[in-house]
């Protein structure tokens, strides 16, 4: 007994040793890179950062990359406007929602945007191949599952259904997360789904049929989702915010311009199969933010019921 | 009828025998339901596919500093719940004063569930190992304080006063009446600590996405890597049922004086 | 007399009142003043929410937690007295536990579907392993004693079940589905993360991806209220069953006094 008792605290005490030597390392010197802390969701939209990274863009501009990664806007959020991050990654819906309800927001650089194109872009509504909805309109009074409810998803779902001239009233949406959809498509127990890359492209090679781009049919070139910190950062912090947004900018136009290095990027921070990336739709990566496209998003998130009245736009924008 | 004790030896198969065979059943069906299409082998692939994709993985230093990141976490939470919650449930149980003092705090607090810590936890220590740490600890200190508390009440009138009478020293009657009793509760308090602390230590990593193997399996979901995801279930259920074995190895060298245990010795 | 109520729910008030007063003036936006969040209360669950939200709920829960009170005893007692069994099954179940909910859900979605079925499976899936778990526990820890002296007054074996093995082992049950509630109250949550239409904790999850924040601490609340009255009505329950265990313990007590 006193051996297992002897045997348990020196195991504590080298848990807590082991616990103490994990403490967070203090920030750099001023003499070298400053350490900005990025909080993404480990998707296609965000490779742009890490390639970016990769390419030592971030280096140039004196900045030491540390990647984080949550599940949600609703973890990056409050992680930035408590200032555990400095940036972090979310869609534009969540953000005109949050700056509706009072929190201090401010957007970069713009993260991934739609590339405008009918039927090839990153996202879209799909139905089994027997399925009897063959267009936007058909979806109505049907089972429509979407990753978030009240959210950017089924808000440009229900635009797509106004576009082809159905009543946008009358759907019924669920919420399940993307890996989950394909499967209760198959099962029946949803009819359609919106879901984005790699879930379209495997959807489809399995007998899935595209019914409509969501993104598409809402604005052209709409931005989905951008690079934001918070308003207290950008007061006090304003030439880090700047080489940041240089850096993201480059970042940008490279990954525009480079799909093929987007494409071998991907195997650094997801699981994506690698047969699978050669034939990924990927998203479109603009350099600027598109302010129309962000207005219309807040124009449709008061039409939908999810906020009260429209946030300042150019308040929220850079 | 009664049944009358064997005469003889009876043979049957050792325990660990039979924990194999059960488990060897498991992964048969497993194999076989995708493949004999009763269930979409896309959604849940034969189990030859997930243990390839777990060859695979096991190959990167990524899966065992993930692995690693996991157990330190666990390690630590549970290693503080069993101290605050050994120490104070014996102090708590010991004085009747204290129970009632505390018995309306306690039954507010025990409730809430830890899932609805999460928000708090991520504002408090955002999306790090911390952040984790205190659903871990949170969760496993109830188990095991609830169990220390049933020990301590458990205790035998009798004995309690027989020592009263030899007029024992309180630390004498602690190690000889309140200890023995409280023992078999407190490691039942350790064996669910255990593994309530790393369902959360997963569900920690998974949900707020602290390094860890929960995480891991959040981005195989995020990447549709369907088998990859499957793997490193597995790698998380074996480490339960390691954990388990741990816990009961540890708790019948403890408790080798105790009934439940010294009724299993074959005669 | 007074003095007893009146303790139990001095520390409660005292932490209460800090939490009041620590937010009184707060201006942080994730963490609302309490008056602000006891102001929401009425209209957030109180006009409507209560039959569309908060009933569901609570049915889900008790018909997950019943069955699994069910099954855990049932299965318990069957495993507790058999050793074979128990070597065979004990891996594959502790494998089982050992996954979490949230990771588990999506694979029972795969067979149950998306509907409030597979909510309240997910419930008992959650619930079994700690009645189980103790059963086993309850089972094998009876007084040898008693063991025998059923055996000697060769007591048939459904008396024996219901007076020797259930009653024996019904302080451990009683631990055990103690822990279950609180288990399934989590997973009652964690169930309505998941392909959810209503709901509390649905309702929890949408006000915190909507940002209303005050909303979403009043929602968290509620939970701790509606544990807080589980817990209650378990102890009365619980008082009420064992009352020849705690009767013995006290008479045993009382001589002393």
């Amino acid at each position: 007994m006193t051996r297992l008792r002897a045997a348990l605290a020196a195991a504590s005490v080298l848990l807590l040793a082991a616990c103490g030597s994990g403490q967070g390392s203090s920030d750099a010197s001023d003499k070298g890179p400053t350490s900005v802390k990025v909080d993404v969701i480990p998707i296609i939209d965000v490779a742009p950062v890490y390639l970016g990274n990769q390419k030592g863009f971030f280096a140039e501009q004196q900045l030491k990359l540390q990647m984080v990664t949550a599940q949600g806007g609703a973890a990056i959020v409050p992680a930035v406007v408590s200032g555990q991050v400095d940036f972090g990654f979310s869609n534009y819906t969540s953000l005109i929602i949050a700056r509706s309800k009072g929190l201090p927001l401010k957007v970069v650089a713009p993260g991934a945007a739609s590339t405008g194109k009918q039927r090839k872009d990153f996202g879209g509504v799909v139905v089994k191949a027997n399925s009897p909805i063959k267009t936007a309109k058909d979806l109505v009074g049907k089972r429509v599952a979407v990753n978030t409810l009240n959210n950017i998803n089924d808000t440009t779902v229900r635009a797509s259904i106004r576009a082809a001239g159905g009543d946008a009233t009358n759907v019924k949406f669920t919420e399940l997360a993307f890996p989950d959809m394909l499967a209760a498509l198959d099962k029946g127990n949803v009819d359609a789904v919106q879901v984005v890359e790699p879930f379209l492209t495997t959807g489809q090679k399995n007998g899935g049929r595209l019914v409509a781009s969501n993104y598409v049919d809402t604005a052209p070139d709409l931005t989905i989702a951008a690079y934001f910190t918070s308003q207290k950062t950008a007061s006090a912090k304003p030439e880090l915010v700047k080489r940041f947004t240089a850096a993201m900018q480059k970042s940008l136009q490279y990954a525009q311009a480079h799909p093929d290095e987007v494409r071998k990027v991907l195997g650094t921070y997801t699981k994506i199969d690698p047969s699978l990336t050669g034939s990924l739709i990927l998203p479109a990566y603009p350099a600027q933010v598109n302010a129309a496209s962000v207005q219309t998003l807040a124009d449709l998130a008061v039409k939908d019921g999810l906020i009260k009245k429209a946030p300042d736009v150019q308040d929220l924008l850079p | 009828m009664t049944a009358a004790a064997p005469l003889g030896r009876r043979r049957s198969l050792p325990a660990w025998a039979l924990g194999l065979a059960g488990l060897a059943a498991l992964m048969a069906v497993v194999e076989i339901a995708p493949r004999a299409g009763l269930v979409n082998e896309r959604f849940l692939p034969p189990f030859s596919r997930m243990i390839s994709s777990l060859a695979d993985q096991a190959g990167t230093s990524g899966f065992w500093g993930a692995l690693l990141e996991t157990l330190r976490g666990w390690a630590l939470g549970l290693a503080i719940a069993m101290a605050a919650g050994v120490a104070l449930g014996l102090v708590i149980g010991a004085v009747p004063l204290l129970r009632s003092a505390t018995a309306g705090a306690i039954e507010f607090l025990r409730p809430i569930p830890s899932v609805a810590l999460i928000p708090l936890a991520v504002l408090l220590y955002g999306t790090q190992m911390r952040a984790t740490l205190l659903l871990v600890v949170y969760a496993s200190f109830w188990q095991v304080l609830v169990q220390v508390l049933y020990g301590v009440r458990d205790v035998d009138p009798v004995a309690r006063e027989t020592a009263r009478s030899y007029r024992f020293r309180p630390l004498t009657r602690v190690r000889t009446v309140l200890w023995p009793t409280a023992l078999p509760y407190v490691m039942t308090g350790f064996r669910l600590g255990a593994a309530v602390a790393l369902i959360l230590e997963i569900t920690g990593e998974l949900v707020i996405g602290s390094p860890g193997l929960g995480r891991q399996i959040a981005v195989a979901q995020t990447s549709g890597a369907v088998a990859a995801m499957y793997a490193l279930v597995i790698v998380v259920g074996v480490m339960g049922v390691a954990v388990n074995t741990a816990a009961r190895a540890t708790e019948r060298r403890v408790l080798r004086w105790h009934p439940s245990v010294r009724g299993e010795v074959p005669a | 007399m007074l003095w007893r109520v009146v303790l139990p729910l001095v520390l409660p008030v005292v932490l209460v009142a800090a939490w009041w007063a620590a937010t009184a003036d707060s201006t942080d936006f994730f963490w609302p003043p309490l008056s602000d969040i006891l102001g929401t209360f009425p209209d957030t669950w109180f006009s409507g929410r209560f039959t569309a939200d908060v009933l569901p709920s609570l049915v889900r829960l008790g018909a997950g937690y019943l069955l699994a009170l069910v099954l855990g005893v049932g299965l318990g007692v069957a495993i507790g007295s058999s050793r074979p069994l128990r070597a065979l099954l004990e891996p594959v179940l502790e494998f089982f536990r050992a996954i979490p909910a949230p990771v588990l859900v999506p694979i029972l979605m795969l067979f149950a579907g998306i509907g409030n079925g597979m909510k309240v499976l997910v419930i008992i899936s959650g619930c079994l392993w700690p009645v189980l778990l103790n059963t086993v526990e309850g089972v094998r820890g009876l007084d040898e004693v008693l063991r025998d002296t059923a055996r000697c007054y060769r007591m048939r074996r459904g008396s024996r079940l219901v007076h020797l093995v259930l009653r024996g082992a019904s302080p451990q049950i009683a631990a055990g589905a103690r822990q279950a509630l609180s288990i399934g109250i989590i997973l009652m949550v964690i169930s309505e993360m998941f392909a959810a239409s209503n709901g509390v904790g649905f309702t929890i999850i949408q006000f915190q991806r909507s940002f209303s924040i005050p909303q979403m601490w009043s929602g968290i609340i509620l939970l701790g209220l509606i544990g807080i009255a589980l817990s209650a009505a378990f102890q009365a329950v619980e008082s009420w069953a064992l009352r020849w265990y705690t009767g013995l313990r006290r008479s045993q007590r009382e001589g002393q006094r």
